[in-house]
C-alpha cells in the first residue's frame, strides 16, 4: 500500500513493501528503510528504526492520520484529500481564521468591493490582534461572524466573489449560482 | 487554634489550578466547591470538587469573569472562603471587595493591595520610593513627551499597559516612527482586555533574563521570601519553562533582590502569597511588576522549600502567622504544556484527547486536568498541563525532565511537548544561557532534523493508514477494540446518560 502525506514541509511518500513477523521494509521517498514493530494494540506500540526504538501511537480522524513519537505529535493529511482541499479558486474566496480566538471587528459588508492587502476582519488570538486581509481584488459575497464570536481553526468567515470588473472569472469561479 | 475558619472553599477557576487547590484544601479537611461554564460540565475539575455549581455561558466574561454568579454561587453553597487562582478574577480588586462585602474569606491579598499593585505606573511608584531599582521610564503619556522620552532614552521602547499582564497591551518599538500606532495600538488592546486604556513607556532591555522572589505575608506584618524563579524562557511574554535556582545568580545578587522584593511587600502592606518580577541584566536588577497571587509556576518553589503554597494561603486566609522556611533543597524544573503549535508561531490549536500517557517516576510531578476524551476548544487559556522534574542538582533535574518527555505522550491536541523536550535537551540550555531571547535564539539555530524520528512517524502512519478500521462515534476512526479509542467510545455512550 502506498500512502501520499501531506504535511508542512511538503509531500511525503510512504509505502510498506513487505512485513514479516515483527519485521517491515519500507519505501520512504524513495529510500529503503527497514523497521521492527511490536504492537501493543492496533495504533499503539513500539517501532524500531535505524538502531533506536520509539514508542508510537496513531489514530485516525476524518482525512487526518494523526501520529505521536514519544512527546512529539505528527499529523498528516492523505494527499488525495489535500488535493481536494486546494481545489480551484477556493483559497482566495474565503477568508478563513488562522487560529482559534475571538472575532473583535468585522471591516466590510456584504457587496462591498475590497482591493488586495485590505483589512476585513480582526481576529483576537494569541493575546494579539490580527487583521485578515483580502489577497486580491474582490467583492464581498457573505459575512458570517460578528464582533465578540469565538471561532475555531478553519472557521469560515467571509466569503469572496471576483470584482465586477471581471466578469469573466466570476463565471469560472462560481458557476450556476 | 485560627483565628477563623475555612470549612467550605470555593474555587473560581478552572483546568490544573482548579484541580491543585482543590487537593490542598482537602488534605486540610476543607470542603470544595467548583464553578464551571456551560462548556465544561464535563471538565475534571467539576469532578474534583465536593460540589459543583454552573455559573454561565461559555466565554469567561459570562462565567470565570462573571463576579456576581461566583459570589451567588459562593452564597448559595455556603461557602465561607473564595481561591481566584491565577488568571481570570485572582488579581482583580474589585473582585476581593464584592468577596469582603458579602461576607467571605478572599484567599489573597486585600482589594486595597490589589488596587495599587495591580496598577503598573501606581507599582512602578511604590517601588521607587522603597528604594527599589525600576527600569528608566515614562509614567504618564502625551505623544510629544512620549518622543522626547524616546530621543532622551534611545530605543527600542517597550510600550506596555497600566492595567496590564500576560503580554497584554505590549508592543516593541524599534524606531520612531512607530511610536504613536504603537501607543494607539496597545491602548486599544489594553482598553479591551482590562477596561482602562492608560499605557506607560519603559526602556525595552534587549536580551534580559526574567527572575522573580516568591513570598508570603500574614496579616500580622510578618513577611518572608521562598527564594527566586529563573522564568526567561517565554514566547509572547508569557513564560514556558521556569526553573529554581536560577542558574548563575550570585549570591549577593540573590540576596539584593529577596531584600528588595521584601522591602516592597512591606511598603504594600502585602498579606498571602504573591511574586515580585524583577529584569535582570547581567549583575543588575530592575523591579518589573508584582503579581498577586499563586502563580503558575509555583510548584517548582514548594518542591525546594518542601511546602505547600496552597495550603500556606490559606493557613495565612485563617488568619495564621507565616513561618521563616527552612534552606532550599536541589533544583526544579517546570515545563508548560500548551495546546500550541511550536512549528508555527505557537499559535493556539484545538481537538479532543484521543491518548494520553503521563509520566511518573522518582522527582517528576505532572499537573494536568486532562483526560482522555477531554475537548480542548478556543474559550480559555491553552495551558494543558506541567510537568515539574526535580533533582539533587541540576543536571539530575533536566536528564528527569527529557526522561518524563520521552514516557508523555498526549495524541489529539497539537501542543509544545516535543518543542519543550527539545529545548531543555539543546545545549544552551544545558549550558544555562537563558534570556527572555531563549525561544527566538532557539529557531534560528533549530536541532538538527531527525531522520529516524521522521522515518518512524510516516512508517506508523502508514500502518495506521493500512489497519483494518472500526468508525467510532464522534467521527473518529479506531484501530482495535482494545485501543484507547474503545475508551473514548464507552465515554460517550456514558455521557449520555
Amino acid at each position: 500500500m502506498k500512502l501520499r502525506v501531506a504535511e508542512e514541509h511538503g509531500e511525503r511518500e510512504v509505502e510498506i513493501l513487505a512485513r514479516e513477523g515483527t519485521h517491515l521494509r519500507a519505501r520512504i521517498d524513495g529510500r529503503e528503510v527497514s523497521a521492527e514493530f511490536d504492537a501493543l494494540a492496533t495504533g499503539s506500540g513500539t517501532l524500531s528504526v535505524d538502531g533506536r526504538r520509539f514508542r508510537i501511537v496513531s489514530a485516525t480522524r476524518k482525512d487526518t492520520i494523526l501520529v505521536a513519537v514519544g512527546p512529539r505529535t505528527f499529523s498528516f493529511i492523505r494527499e488525495e484529500e489535500g488535493a481536494r482541499h486546494r481545489a480551484r479558486g477556493l483559497a482566495a474566496a474565503e477568508i478563513t481564521a488562522p487560529m482559534p480566538g475571538k472575532v473583535l471587528r468585522v471591516l466590510v459588508s456584504e457587496g462591498d468591493a475590497v482591493v488586495a492587502g485590505q483589512a476585513l476582519v480582526v481576529l483576537e488570538a494569541m493575546k494579539m490582534e490580527t487583521a485578515l486581509a483580502a489577497e486580491s481584488e474582490a467583492v464581498v459575497k457573505r459575512v458570517l461572524v460578528a464582533p465578540g464570536q469565538m471561532v475555531d481553526h478553519g472557521t469560515l468567515l467571509i466569503e469572496l466573489s471576483p470584482p465586477a470588473a471581471n466578469p469573466s472569472a466570476r463565471e469560472s469561479d462560481s458557476p450556476a449560482s | 487554634m485560627p483565628k477563623r475558619q475555612i470549612r467550605k472553599l470555593l474555587v473560581a477557576n478552572r483546568g490544573e489550578i482548579a484541580i491543585r487547590i482543590m487537593r490542598s484544601a482537602r488534605v486540610m479537611g476543607i470542603r470544595t466547591v467548583a464553578v464551571y461554564s456551560e462548556a465544561d460540565g464535563r471538565s475534571a475539575h467539576v469532578a474534583a470538587a465536593d460540589e459543583a455549581r454552573l455559573i454561565g455561558a461559555a466565554q469567561a466574561s459570562e462565567s470565570y469573569l462573571n463576579i456576581d454568579a461566583i459570589i451567588a454561587a459562593a452564597r448559595d453553597s455556603g461557602a465561607d472562603a473564595v481561591h481566584p487562582g491565577y488568571g481570570f478574577l485572582s488579581e482583580r480588586a474589585e473582585f476581593a471587595r464584592a468577596a469582603e462585602e458579602a461576607g467571605i474569606i478572599f484567599v489573597g491579598p486585600p482589594g486595597k493591595v490589589l488596587a495599587q499593585l495591580g496598577d503598573k505606573v501606581a507599582a512602578r511608584k511604590l517601588a521607587r520610593a522603597a528604594k527599589v531599582p525600576v527600569v528608566p521610564g515614562l509614567e504618564a503619556i502625551a505623544p510629544s513627551a512620549a518622543r522626547d522620552f524616546a530621543a532622551r532614552i534611545g530605543l527600542p521602547l517597550l510600550v506596555k499597559a497600566a492595567a496590564g499582564g500576560g503580554g497584554r497591551g505590549m508592543r516593541v518599538v524599534e524606531s520612531l516612527e512607530d511610536l504613536d500606532a504603537a501607543l494607539q495600538a496597545a491602548s486599544r488592546e489594553a482598553g479591551a482586555a482590562f477596561g482602562d486604556g492608560r499605557v506607560f513607556l519603559e526602556r525595552y532591555l534587549a536580551r534580559p533574563r526574567h527572575i522573580e522572589v516568591q513570598i508570603l505575608g500574614d496579616e500580622h506584618g510578618n513577611l518572608v521570601a521562598l527564594g527566586e524563579r529563573e522564568c526567561s524562557i517565554q514566547r509572547r511574554h508569557q513564560k514556558v519553562i521556569e526553573e529554581s535556582p536560577a542558574p548563575g545568580l550570585s549570591g549577593s545578587t540573590r540576596a539584593a533582590m529577596i531584600d528588595a522584593a521584601l522591602r516592597l511587600a512591606r511598603a504594600a502592606q502585602y498579606v498571602n502569597a504573591g511574586t515580585v518580577e524583577f529584569l535582570v541584566d547581567g549583575e543588575q536588577f530592575y523591579f518589573l511588576e508584582v503579581n498577586t497571587r499563586l502563580q503558575v509556576e509555583h510548584p517548582i518553589t514548594e518542591i525546594r522549600f518542601g511546602c505547600d503554597l496552597v495550603a500556606e494561603q490559606l493557613k495565612i486566609a485563617m488568619g495564621q502567622k507565616v513561618r521563616a522556611p527552612g534552606a532550599p533543597q536541589g533544583c526544579a524544573i517546570e515545563c508548560r504544556v500548551y495546546a500550541e503549535d511550536p512549528r508555527h508561531g505557537f499559535r493556539p490549536a484545538t481537538g479532543t484527547v484521543v491518548d494520553l500517557r503521563l509520566p511518573a517516576g522518582p522527582g517528576v510531578r505532572f499537573d494536568t486536568h486532562l483526560v482522555a476524551g477531554a475537548e480542548i476548544g478556543a474559550f480559555y487559556d491553552g495551558l494543558l498541563g506541567k510537568l515539574i522534574c526535580s533533582g539533587s542538582d541540576r543536571e539530575q533535574a533536566r536528564g528527569r525532565t527529557l526522561a518524563a518527555f520521552d514516557e508523555f505522550t498526549l495524541l489529539g491536541v497539537t501542543n509544545t511537548a516535543g518543542f519543550l523536550r527539545d529545548a531543555v535537551a539543546s545545549e544552551r540550555f544545558a549550558r544555562a544561557d537563558l534570556s527572555t531571547r531563549f525561544i527566538d535564539e532557539f529557531f534560528s539555530d533549530p536541532p538538527h532534523h531527525d531522520q529516524a524520528e521522521s522515518d518512524a512517524a510516516l512508517i506508523a502512519a502508514a500502518l495506521a493508514a493500512q489497519a483494518p478500521v472500526r468508525e467510532a462515534e464522534n467521527g473518529i476512526r479506531a484501530a482495535s477494540t482494545r485501543s484507547p479509542w474503545a475508551e473514548l467510545g464507552g465515554f460517550e455512550l456514558w455521557r449520555r446518560q
